[in-house]
């Protein structure tokens, strides 16, 4: 049986008329890895800041280990490592100084406090750079040393607010790497992501929020299974020929989905020969295409399905919902 | 004990990072103070030619011979012999700024107890220089008893033969002031205030700024010892300011009357000022989200309490709406008292009770109103 290591019941925060998280439920469960999956705003750094204390939520409940989080924030904060989304080190103190610093913040015992640092530095490979001003180091290994530093105090949960947003690939795959290790190790991970592939290649199980609101839970393949069976099929052409491929498609019962010069639909159970069938079709026709292809589903699929639109461009707003909030007050 | 341990582990972040620009931190928190020092402390030292009516009832050659010695002086310049009616109208349509009456039977007087000679001067101390002092030391050649008096009629010291101090004598600025040190008094309250505004409350808002305020509050951390934190090391740097000051006044050759002990009381003064004006600026710095705007409202609110406090001229003579100002500024009271250390070397304990228990006071009251708001308003 697994254990809920976070339960989050009929979360709701409002900002003032703005509604950033509506009735969020949702479990994690001990020892996985866990992605909140959503564009930006969509409530997901708000979930974690109430889980943290950081603010505090309009109704509903949040338990921690089954610590209450109105009542237990002291406990649940000494549980959690947390590593927020912009990279925050102390630019004037040495690595090590880092450390130090938050190892006594989250009241790790003074005679345990070096090993645990020099541990922190070798995990993140900074055991050379340890009396070097974080200030000077490069954005990756800022980040390596946000990341042990979250861990300072070897908490059983990591949160991760967009780990790898900013990073280069290299850094981000080195990350995806220490996050697959720090989950092996038994350390449940939260984390929240607008990269779809990211959250594909790392999570356990995926919360898709869009507009303070949980659209689908589920493990990666439980999500793609929404978007039907068999491939999807995708295809580019010119905005006059759009209609008559549509028309095309209809024959052989498939319904689609048109977003300008894009459609896509999926091919039903023998993907294979419905491929051909509807390639062989547009040939015959003489329509143009300017690209077809079929491929298994993405999360990209999902979301799409479940919000009518993509992630990257599905509010077109780089706010955070705090920051909308604020300025719809303003208003 | 966790709000101690924490609040001393902040404070000691806080001092890491001022000792890491340590160099910027000090030549600013040096370079104000030393400007007006330089420019104000010694404004009319080098005056010359401060036009002067004399007044001669004596008409005797000795008071001729005096006339000539002030003739001679380069500081004054004699404008006209005429009679006391038209120079102190003289004076007081500011055609001359010192009036030298010689009393009949000059150089002797009629009596012990009044003088030979008198001196009005205009209330102006940046037009007359050291121009008192040459007419003193004029007449005491003559061994003239003399007396200076504003032009109020206000009539000063009436010992005898005055030596040099008693000449200067300067009811503004106490027994053994001059300007400088008078200046000197009011800048370390300034030095305090402004350290406090750079060390407490600014780097509220960088840390927030960069994010480092959050990730301070994702630890099992006391909001109140992140406040205290702050404010201890706006109150240390604020020290540190005024230690440096208090070293750059001695190569001015300004003296603490009270000698080292005095040093010792005014860093005392300073640390609990420090401590309550930190208290106002991690306030401001709660409620206000851009370094702009903390700037300008910090500057606004210390700025008045600054003037008021008497930092350039005695609170006596702010125009009549500062005055009460003056009366509630925590600040006037800590540059009262080291203005009674510097000046006239001794604390009385009676103003120093006062002095203490309203800047004790203050820090209290600053530090439970920082911490409230605070909490409700960062998170």
């Amino acid at each position: 049986m697994t254990k809920n290591i976070i339960e989050i019941k009929r979360l709701v925060k409002k900002f003032g008329d703005f509604t950033a998280l509506d009735g969020v439920d949702l479990n994690v469960y001990e020892g996985e890895v866990f992605g909140l999956l959503g564009p930006n705003g969509a409530g997901k750094t708000t979930i974690i800041n109430v889980v943290l204390g950081l603010l505090k939520q309009t109704s509903g409940s949040v338990y921690v280990n089954g610590l209450d989080n109105t009542k237990h924030i002291e406990e649940i904060k000494r549980a959690i490592g947390m590593m927020t989304q912009e990279t925050v080190v102390e630019n004037e103190l040495t690595a090590r100084e880092n450390l130090e610093l938050f190892a006594k913040l989250y009241q790790v015992d003074n005679d345990k406090i070096p090993k645990r640092v020099e541990y922190a530095l070798e995990e993140a490979d900074l055991v050379k750079f340890g009396d070097v001003r974080a200030g000077t180091f490069s954005g990756g290994m800022q980040r390596r040393l946000e990341l042990v530093k979250s861990m300072i105090h070897n908490p059983p949960i990591l949160i991760l607010d967009e780990p790898t947003t900013g990073l280069d690939v290299q850094n981000r795959t080195e990350l995806w790497k220490r996050i697959r290790a720090l989950n092996k190790e038994g350390i449940t991970v939260i984390l929240t992501t607008q990269y779809l592939e990211e959250a594909d290649a790392l999570c356990d199980r995926i919360a898709i929020i869009d507009h303070g609101k949980i659209k689908a839970i589920g493990t990666v393949s439980e999500l793609k299974a929404l978007v039907g069976t068999g491939n999807v099929l995708e295809i580019i052409a010119k905005p006059d020929d759009i209609d008559d491929i549509v028309k095309l498609l209809k024959k052989y019962d498939i319904d689609a989905v048109v977003k300008s010069d894009k459609i896509t639909a999926s091919l039903g159970k023998d993907s294979s020969r419905m491929f051909t069938k509807i390639t062989n079709a547009i040939e015959d026709k003489k329509i143009q295409v300017l690209a077809i292809s079929a491929h298994l589903p993405t999360l990209d699929d999902v979301f799409i399905k479940l919000t009518g639109g993509q992630i990257r461009d599905s509010t077109g707003e780089n706010a955070s919902a705090m920051t909308r909030a604020r300025l719809m007050k303003k208003r | 004990m966790g709000l101690l341990n924490d609040t001393m582990t902040l404070y000691k972040r806080e001092m890491l990072i001022f000792k890491a620009n340590l160099r910027t931190n000090l030549i600013r928190s040096i370079m104000f103070p030393l400007i007006i020092l330089l420019i104000f402390g010694s404004l009319g030292s080098s005056v010359k030619g401060v036009p002067v009516d004399v007044v001669n009832y004596a008409s005797n050659p000795i008071s001729v011979q005096f006339i000539n010695t002030l003739q001679q002086q380069n500081v004054i310049a004699v404008k006209g012999i005429t009679t006391e009616t038209q120079a102190l109208n003289d004076l007081s349509t500011g055609k001359v700024d010192v009036v030298v009456v010689i009393l009949p039977g000059f150089p002797a007087s009629s009596s012990e107890s009044t003088p030979s000679l008198y001196v009005y001067y205009s209330n102006n101390y940046v037009n007359l220089g050291s121009s008192l002092q040459q007419i003193g030391s004029a007449a005491a050649i003559y061994g003239a008893r003399s007396n200076v008096a504003l032009q109020q009629g206000f009539v000063l010291g009436n010992n005898g033969v005055p030596p040099q101090s008693t000449i200067s004598l300067n009811p503004t600025y106490g027994a053994q002031g001059n300007y400088s040190t008078f200046l000197a008094g009011g800048i370390i309250g300034m030095v305090v205030v402004f350290g406090t505004m750079f060390g407490g409350g600014m780097s509220i808002i960088t840390d927030r700024q960069l994010g480092n305020l959050k990730a301070f509050l994702i630890t099992p951390v006391e909001r109140t010892s992140l406040v205290l934190s702050k404010m201890l090391s706006g109150t240390t740097q604020a020290l540190i300011s005024g230690i440096m000051l208090i070293g750059i006044i001695y190569l001015f050759g300004i003296q603490i009357a009270m000698g080292a002990v005095g040093v010792l009381w005014i860093l005392l003064l300073s640390a609990v000022a420090a401590f309550g004006f930190s208290g106002i600026t991690t306030t401001l710095a709660s409620r206000v989200n851009k370094i702009e705007v903390y700037a300008i409202a910090a500057q606004t609110i210390t700025m008045p309490l600054w003037f008021a406090s008497g930092a350039f001229s005695p609170t006596s003579a702010l125009p009549s709406w500062l005055q009460p100002l003056s009366v509630v500024d925590p600040l006037t009271y800590m540059t009262v008292g080291i203005r009674d250390i510097m000046i006239n070397g001794y604390y009385p304990l009676a103003t120093m009770g006062l002095d203490f228990a309203i800047l004790i006071g203050f820090a209290i009251v600053a530090t439970i109103i920082s911490i409230k708001v605070f909490s409700t308003r960062v998170g």
